[in-house]
């Protein structure tokens, strides 16, 4: 925002100098076209895009595999006979047990490609949903976006029900991820009933992405099923268990191995504190919490719910030293205890160029409406101080200092 | 935004499934004809009692599998559509942003603040069943009755107005006339100006005579055009919509006064008009781009930004989410604190007070004002309050 630089009357040889000045300096954005801003708040929405994609190509790859198999069994299943020595009425047999398992392989691929079917089509409604997103009108569309991020909230807490609820109630099912969640839902209960199977299984069908990222979940998932042997003193299962599932992270995780296998030496009421941790039942927590992280990797979500995401940037953007004075506008969200204590750990905002919010009006300070001062340097609006004067017989009464002038008394200030 | 190409790229990764898809069916259809053929030549051969080796057959059948390779077969599609997924992939990484996190401190958010934020957003916008859900999920049942309470109200006089249904609103604002007069609000005229003009097009001259009589007549020196005009209406009685006044019915006209009433029914209740939450969010969504730019260039200084005191980069904000008066002094370019306050200088241009005593070399000479051939006495400075 640039205001008129002309000064008070006498001098007009100033403004070209401060015109230049403020021009070269930092040229603001038009403000008549929202388009390159909406262009860069659309940016933000890879979640958005990805999450879908990722569950499409984990069907895509699952079915292709479950086919795959099929076809190679129904294949060696005729090498094997033309092996073997088979009556000819159980060749004939053997072959129509093939046929049949091939019509029901078909069956499958075609359910497959129904499922794949509705994952791809989620895919496109929310490309077409970021489409949709009209510079001019954004009132709708920032609303279902708030939407979406709550749901996203709510469904990273576990609060499935209130998700599910806020989807429906608004028709957002194609643009959250309740299906997403809701697989991991199932492992995230299972491991607070200290339930470690359906954790285990999905590492065994996510291995290779989990492989690649590094990832120990299933490492930590064995440590947790080893330590619940020992503290079930049930020290010869544990050791055969610790055989078959840990010596394998023997090379890369050593150290946590040999910690984790000395507890058999102190079993579940050690006092000793490097080994006690271990039999915590916080241990599961940790264990979920490690879960949703490798679950939201996978999907190429964010590891912070979006809302914090959000909230902690807006909050920085609107943070000021005048937001926690008594007078800050309620239409701030910062003159909110709640926000306010959000705020507190957060970063001030900056800005580039001056901005002048009446204090009577609240309205903006500029060319049209520019900045005058009392005799004791409050300054208000043209605009508030002419509706005051005319109410008043011309008397200004500073609404801050209660000090009382006339309207003749006013200079008006060039902000540049 | 390059939709249209990552549609596509969609549209590609989408064919080569349905390809892949039918190509597999292929697969299996061919694999099944050539098992039912062997079993018709079994079976035949049975019938006629003719002299068959079952083991050539099945032989021949193990080799024409190898003929096909169906594995393979299949193989071929499924790599370009795993090149078709790939593609899309990256276009995602590459015109979108990945990882919108990197900007974020690594704090703890109090869960209960924060969900008394949205279920007070909850309760604002209207969604009231979403709101007690969410608060008996979070286990604070108790406090959301006094939460939503205000809203409660809001929403039916809305609810009615979509409707067509003043009542509820003429009645609260009846009920409320001396707060609203006190906060300047016109409300309660536009109010009953929308009910004279409902009565009127139901074609009741007397009526609407009347009710203008009883609820318009206060307002006649206050307003006076507006009471001129809508008593101008009475002469169109029944043909209001070919009428001079044809605007007052338009249905916009029952959105912005519901708007109005909002406000003012927040305003009163002492709440803001929009709900904080979405105002921050939506401040959010401004700024976190030029944010992320920022993080990315400075990569390797991400401790420096877990404890700087003030945003490292400028953010240009709507007017909606500017509330309070920033004053940034063009020399320095610094924002101005409660230690620099900004000073009008006897020309009416405005700098800060350091950029002022700089000049002035400690108010000991006199300076010219960088905007204006003016000669600037520091002392003659005054500090201004915005
Ligand atoms: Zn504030
Ligand atoms: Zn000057």
């Amino acid at each position: 925002m640039e205001m008129d630089s002309l000064p008070n009357g006498n001098n007009t040889a100033g403004t070209p100098i401060s015109a230049t000045a403020t021009a070269t300096a930092n040229p603001a954005p038009p403000q008549s076209s929202n388009l390159p801003q909406l262009t860069e708040s659309l940016k933000l929405e890879h979640q958005f895009l990805r999450v879908p994609f990722e569950h499409y190509k984990k069907t895509l790859r699952a079915n292709h595999r479950a086919v795959e198999k099929e076809m190679s069994a129904v294949i060696s299943g005729v090498t094997e006979a033309a092996a073997a020595d088979l009556s000819p009425d159980d060749a004939v047999n053997h072959l129509n047990s093939l046929v049949c398992r091939l019509q029901g392989l078909k069956r499958k691929l075609e359910e497959g490609s129904r499922a794949e079917h509705l994952q791809a089509q989620k895919c496109r409604v929310r490309l077409d949903h970021l489409e949709s997103a009209d510079a001019e009108n954004m009132s709708e569309w920032n609303n279902t976006r708030m939407k979406r991020i709550l749901v996203d909230y709510m469904l990273r807490m576990s609060y499935y029900d209130t998700a599910v609820k806020l989807a429906k109630s608004s028709n957002l099912q194609d643009l959250v991820d309740i299906d997403v969640f809701q697989e991991a839902k199932k492992v995230i209960d299972a491991l607070q009933n200290k339930d470690v199977a359906p954790a285990l299984a999905w590492c065994a069908d996510n291995k290779s992405r989990l492989k690649k990222s590094k990832s120990k979940m299933e490492f930590q998932l064995r440590l947790q099923e080893f330590i619940e042997l020992v503290r079930a003193e049930n020290n010869l299962r544990a050791i055969t268990y610790a055989r078959k599932y840990l010596a394998p992270w023997g090379a890369t995780h050593m150290k946590e191995l040999q910690r984790v296998i000395a507890t058999l030496a102190f079993k579940r009421d050690t006092e000793c504190s490097t080994y006690k941790v271990l039999f915590e039942a916080k241990q599961w927590d940790y264990l979920v919490d490690q879960f949703k992280q490798e679950f939201c990797k996978l999907y190429g979500m964010t590891l912070e719910p979006l809302l914090n995401i959000y909230l902690q940037a807006g909050l920085s953007a609107l943070k000021t030293p005048y937001c926690y004075e008594d007078d800050c506008t309620k239409e701030d969200p910062l003159s909110q205890e709640a926000f306010r204590t959000l705020a507190m750990p957060l970063p001030y905002s900056k800005q580039h160029h001056s901005k002048l919010v009446c204090y009577i009006t609240k309205e903006l300070m500029d060319t049209e409406n520019p900045p005058q001062v009392l005799p004791n340097g409050y300054v208000y609006s043209t605009k508030a101080l002419e509706e005051m004067a005319k109410k008043n017989n011309g008397r200004i009464i500073c609404p801050r200092t209660g000090l009382v002038c006339s309207y003749t008394e006013l200079v008006k200030a060039y902000i540049s | 935004m390059e939709l249209s190409t990552i549609k596509d790229a969609f549209d590609r990764v989408t064919k080569k499934q349905k390809l892949s898809c039918s190509k597999t069916q292929e697969a299996i259809d061919q694999i099944r004809q050539e098992i039912e053929s062997v079993l018709d030549t079994l079976q035949s051969a049975n019938n006629t009692d003719h002299e068959l080796d079952y083991k050539t057959v099945l032989n021949e059948l193990k080799a024409s599998f190898l003929l096909i390779a169906p594995l393979s077969q299949m193989e071929g599609t499924q790599k370009e559509l795993n090149v078709a997924l790939t593609k899309y992939g990256k276009l995602l990484e590459k015109h979108f942003n990945p990882d919108i996190s990197k900007a974020y401190r690594n704090i703890d958010i109090d869960r209960h603040t924060l969900n008394q934020i949205i279920a007070n957003h909850f309760y604002h916008q209207g969604l009231f069943e979403i709101g007690d859900h969410f608060m008996s999920v979070v286990g604070e049942p108790e406090s959301a009755a006094i939460m939503k309470f205000p809203f409660v109200e809001m929403y039916q006089i809305l609810e009615a107005m979509q409707n067509q249904n003043l009542e509820p609103a003429l009645n609260w604002a009846s009920t409320n006339g001396d707060k609203l007069a006190q906060s300047g609000s016109d409300i309660v005229l536009k109010l009953h100006s929308m009910q004279f003009v409902k009565v009127l097009q139901n074609g009741s001259r007397e009526e609407a005579l009347h009710y203008a009589r009883m609820h318009l007549s206060p307002f006649a020196t206050s307003h006076m055009t507006d009471i001129q005009k809508l008593m101008g209406c009475l002469l169109w009685t029944g043909k209001l919509d070919r009428s001079p006044y044809h605007a007052l019915l338009s249905p916009s006209n029952w959105d912005k006064l519901a708007e109005e009433l909002k406000r003012q029914f927040c305003n009163l209740l002492g709440q803001s008009y929009n709900s904080p939450l979405s105002v921050t969010v939506a401040a959010g969504v401004q700024v976190l781009p030029p944010l992320l730019k920022f993080m990315n260039v400075m990569a390797g200084k991400k401790n420096e930004w877990q404890s700087m005191n003030q945003l490292p980069v400028p953010v240009e904000l709507d007017r909606e989410f500017q509330f309070h008066s920033i004053f940034v002094c063009p020399v320095s370019k610094e924002q101005a604190t409660e230690d620099n306050p900004p000073m009008l200088m006897s020309c009416g241009h405005v700098l800060c007070k350091q950029s002022i005593l700089k000049m002035s070399k400690n108010s000991t000479k006199v300076f010219k004002c960088p905007y204006c051939p003016f000669d600037i006495d520091a002392a003659q400075c005054k500090q201004l309050y915005f």
